[in-house]
């Protein structure tokens, strides 16, 4: 008897499944689901200290009740830790296990997914359901949602997060340490060459008994992000957008004409013993550079233009503590290119987040419609800023001040941005509230201080502009291990003898372009000019 | 005919229990184990995340695909490469240490000093090699090691223990040998424990020294034993384990540093290229394969047991 009550409910389970798969282009009533749905949603675990669990607190909660109650869906969130976010994925992607609704960083890896017939077109779901959608493409428009659109086979397996904040890398220098030693703020490479020298023979009197723990130049392993200012100073000037387009696969301007010599600078530096000597060591996700940093004993560094104000990093406020209140890292511009500018690239406000649903979501429009609740101003408004009186406070111009939160309320992220998934950067329904807040937004920074790094790193900025020319299919599988190749041939480059830096350089450069850079950029070339002939420019 | 049938029905009548027991070993073997292995087939095949591995569509040229293309990647070979020699020096460095650790310990007569001793070398063993290697960035970071900043005070220049590749060759050999030897010394010592008594009094009696007992008595004692080792070891000559090279690595290092396992790692797991990983992990295992044949039928030439 038993076993024919569970043969049955197993019969019935079967058919409610089938059922389900089958009954697929389901429409709402009165804009809800009849039944509840079920999704699940990756969040990025960050790990951070203090932080809550990020699949469950105040703002999960926020956005599952306000799924429920506006479609009828059930949201469950799915933990995905953020330094390992692609394995992680890959792994939950061959299990068959991964959530509803992806995302990732990086395009090229979705392209592979897609190709192993794990990702869902997204082409037909966009226009069929866009009156279901209208805050989603309201916020992200034609130019993100189909940013990815394959323009042969018209096939789309990613839809575009939009950056509302373009600030990128900037350039940081302990001002105390500028004051202290009479030295001008640094404009010029020369200069800033000088403040490095001047700061390493003042060791004793800036560290005192710590004199031999000083770092003028801090970098990591990834030189590419942590001397980008320096590299992209380098590039010329009148660069065309088909060159920067065939040299575009690597972030980092690897393949880039110019960025030998910015190395070389690099290079220099770390012989004369301005840079950090440890640097190659310590991989991604270490804190022993932060901690330096935090402990007062470097000078001078690149990086994420508010890095030092980060209230996760928490250097500034550690600095504070341990040095003193006037210790303070100041965003400068000394690095100018061929045509006198401080340029530098900003992100594009599309390329940021990539969202893409496995082949097994069941249930596309229930996830796109937590796109669209999750793109509503309202909703965005909400999960950056949080609770008044809480997470933030409401200042007399009307912009917010971040308030230091208690446990259910403290923020995984800055933000929130790991739940705003199609809004990256502080957005606010008033544009001009939202630059004022952002300043307010760093808790143990001036204001002040901020708001010069905000400046700075859009100071000459040049935006990335987005070509899509069809997926190149050289790039398939082979991101990670060029991008460790280039991160090799830059650490090596940096700490060979200055003789040898040439041929390390050249040798290292070969070995990339011969394990598939190449190609890529052969792939490249190719499908620029079936697009868009002999021109040099973008239309 | 009934008789036989009738004496193995008597058998398991008997030893039905036993059976039973050995189902269960034997089940875990199959589902975990052996069932695995069909996805072996996806080396020959171009791999799909949303099929079974009978339905993925054949590679091309014919199934070999990914071999041929794992064999003209350079860093296929420089993996090899690694691979190998990294595996040998461990071999020459590493295989005679607990021998030697062994004969020196059953030489000394305090009993309590030598299991003192003994538990100390055991200890590295049970420590993770994520954790040794931040042990050798505390001690051997060229600015920051603790060993690098008494040099720099004796008036030296600091050694690239880790950052130079052929100094780092060192560094991660010797750190094996030291995580090893003591664990290793266990089955050496069992093994002398197991040789008779009296054949070291007649040795005695005979006029032997402590040397000469040694040579003599003590190692055609465990010869059996190391030889048994040495195949296992040689077999192992091309599997590598994941966690020792990844900990160690470093950027600078990585033409000497990247090994199989590490390569399998990034581009098969990291890359996604899960046909052209298991490929190299295929061939890996019937090199190893073969080399524990060769290993096992050299010994028995050479009038040792072998392994079976």
């Amino acid at each position: 008897m038993k076993k024919k009550a569970l043969t049955s409910m197993l019969v019935l389970a079967m058919a409610a499944t089938t059922l389900g798969s089958v009954a697929h282009a389901e429409e709402l009533v009165d804009g809800k689901f009849a039944e509840t749905k079920h999704i699940t949603v990756e969040i990025y675990d960050r790990g951070n200290d203090g932080g809550t669990d990020p699949t469950n607190n105040m703002y999960t909660d926020y956005i599952k009740q306000g799924m429920l109650e506006q479609y009828n869906v059930e949201v469950e969130f799915v933990a995905v830790p953020r330094w390992t976010e692609v394995d992680q994925i890959n792994n939950l992607l061959a299990a068959g296990d991964a959530p509803d609704i992806c995302l990732t960083y990086d395009y090229p890896t979705i392209l592979q997914y897609a190709n192993m017939g794990g990702v869902l077109d997204l082409s037909s779901y966009v226009e069929d359901y866009k009156d279901q959608l209208p805050n989603l493409w309201a916020w992200l428009g034609d130019a993100n949602i189909n940013y990815d659109k394959d323009p042969v086979e018209g096939t789309l397996w990613a839809i575009e997060g939009k950056r509302a904040n373009i600030r990128r890398i900037n350039t940081f220098v302990r001002q105390d340490w500028l004051d202290a030693l009479g030295l001008e703020t640094p404009t010029t490479l020369e200069e800033f060459e000088a403040v490095l020298v001047a700061f390493k023979d003042n060791a004793e009197a800036l560290l005192g008994d710590d004199a031999d723990k000083m770092v003028p130049f801090s970098t990591s392993y990834d030189i590419g992000w942590r001397a980008a200012n320096l590299i992209e100073s380098f590039l010329d000037a009148n660069m065309t957008d088909k060159e920067f387009y065939v040299n575009g696969f690597d972030d980092r301007k690897f393949t880039e004409n110019g960025t030998k010599e910015a190395i070389r600078v690099l290079n220099k530096w770390y012989n004369d013993g301005l840079i950090w000597k440890d640097f190659p060591l310590y991989g991604s996700g270490d804190t022993t550079e932060d901690d330096m940093i935090k402990s007062g004993y470097v000078g001078a560094f690149i990086h994420t233009w508010d890095y030092p104000y980060q209230p996760g990093v928490a250097i500034t406020t550690t600095l504070h503590e341990i040095v003193g209140e006037n210790a303070d890292y100041v965003a400068i511009d000394c690095f100018k290119n061929n045509a006198d500018k401080y340029a530098k690239y900003s992100y594009s406000s599309a390329g940021d987040r990539k969202i893409f649903f496995p082949t097994t979501n069941d249930e596309p429009l229930a996830s796109l419609l937590y796109l669209d609740w999750i793109s509503d101003p309202a909703h965005i408004e909400y999960l950056q800023l949080g609770d008044e009186g809480v997470t933030h406070t409401k200042l007399e111009d009307g912009s917010y001040a971040v308030m230091a939160a208690e446990a259910p309320a403290i923020m995984n992220s800055g933000q929130n941005i790991d739940m705003t998934i199609t809004c990256n950067g502080l957005h606010l329904s008033d544009d001009e509230i939202t630059v004022k807040s952002m300043a307010n937004n760093y808790a143990g920074s001036d204001p002040e201080i901020v708001i010069c790094a905000m400046t700075a790193c859009l100071n000459d900025s040049i935006m990335q502009k987005a070509v899509n020319v069809g997926a190149i299919e050289a790039e398939a599988g082979v991101g990670n291990a060029l991008s460790e190749k280039r991160d090799i041939v830059f650490d090596k480059a940096v700490v060979a003898s200055v003789e040898e830096f040439d041929s390390v350089w050249d040798a290292g450069m070969e070995d990339y372009l011969n394990a598939g850079g190449q190609d890529i950029m052969d792939e490249r070339l190719a499908k620029w000019e079936a697009t868009f002939g002999d021109a040099d420019m973008l239309p | 005919m009934e008789k036989k049938k009738n004496r193995s029905f008597i058998y398991l009548k008997k030893y039905w229990q036993l059976y039973l027991l050995l189902l269960l070993p034997m089940v875990y073997l199959l589902v975990f184990k052996y069932s695995p292995m069909s996805y072996i087939l996806i080396a020959f095949k171009e791999y799909k995340l949303n099929m079974s591995v009978f339905e993925m569509p054949w590679a091309a040229q014919n199934g070999m695909k990914y071999f041929i293309k794992a064999f003209k990647n350079r860093d296929f070979i420089v993996a090899l490469r690694n691979t190998i020699s990294l595996n040998l020096l461990d071999l020459i460095a590493g295989f005679p240490a607990p021998i030697i650790f062994a004969l020196i310990l059953n030489e000394i007569p305090f009993k309590k000093f030598k299991k003192t001793v003994q538990t100390v070398a055991y200890m590295p063993h049970f420590l993770s090699w994520v954790i040794i290697s931040g042990l050798c960035l505390q001690l051997f970071a060229p600015s920051s090691g603790l060993v690098n900043m008494v040099i720099n005070n004796l008036g030296f220049d600091s050694v690239p223990f880790l950052n130079s590749p052929n100094h780092w060759v060192a560094t991660y050999i010797l750190t094996g040998v030291w995580q090893s030897f003591g664990w290793g010394s266990i089955i050496y010592l069992a093994a002398i424990a197991g040789i008779s008594p009296e054949l070291y009094e007649a040795a005695s009696v005979d006029g032997a020294g402590r040397f000469k007992k040694m040579w003599h008595i003590t190692l055609p004692g465990i010869r059996p034993t190391i030889v048994v080792l040495l195949i296992m070891n040689l077999g192992n000559i091309l599997g590598s384990g994941f966690d020792r090279p990844f900990a160690m690595q470093n950027p600078l290092v990585m033409e000497v540093a990247e090994v199989l396992s590490t390569f399998v790692y990034k581009n098969g797991i990291k890359g996604l290229q899960f046909s052209l990983t298991t490929a190299v992990g295929l061939f890996q295992s019937v090199v190893c394969l073969f080399f524990l044949l060769l290993s096992n039928w050299l010994s028995r030439r050479l009038g040792e047991r072998g392994i079976w």
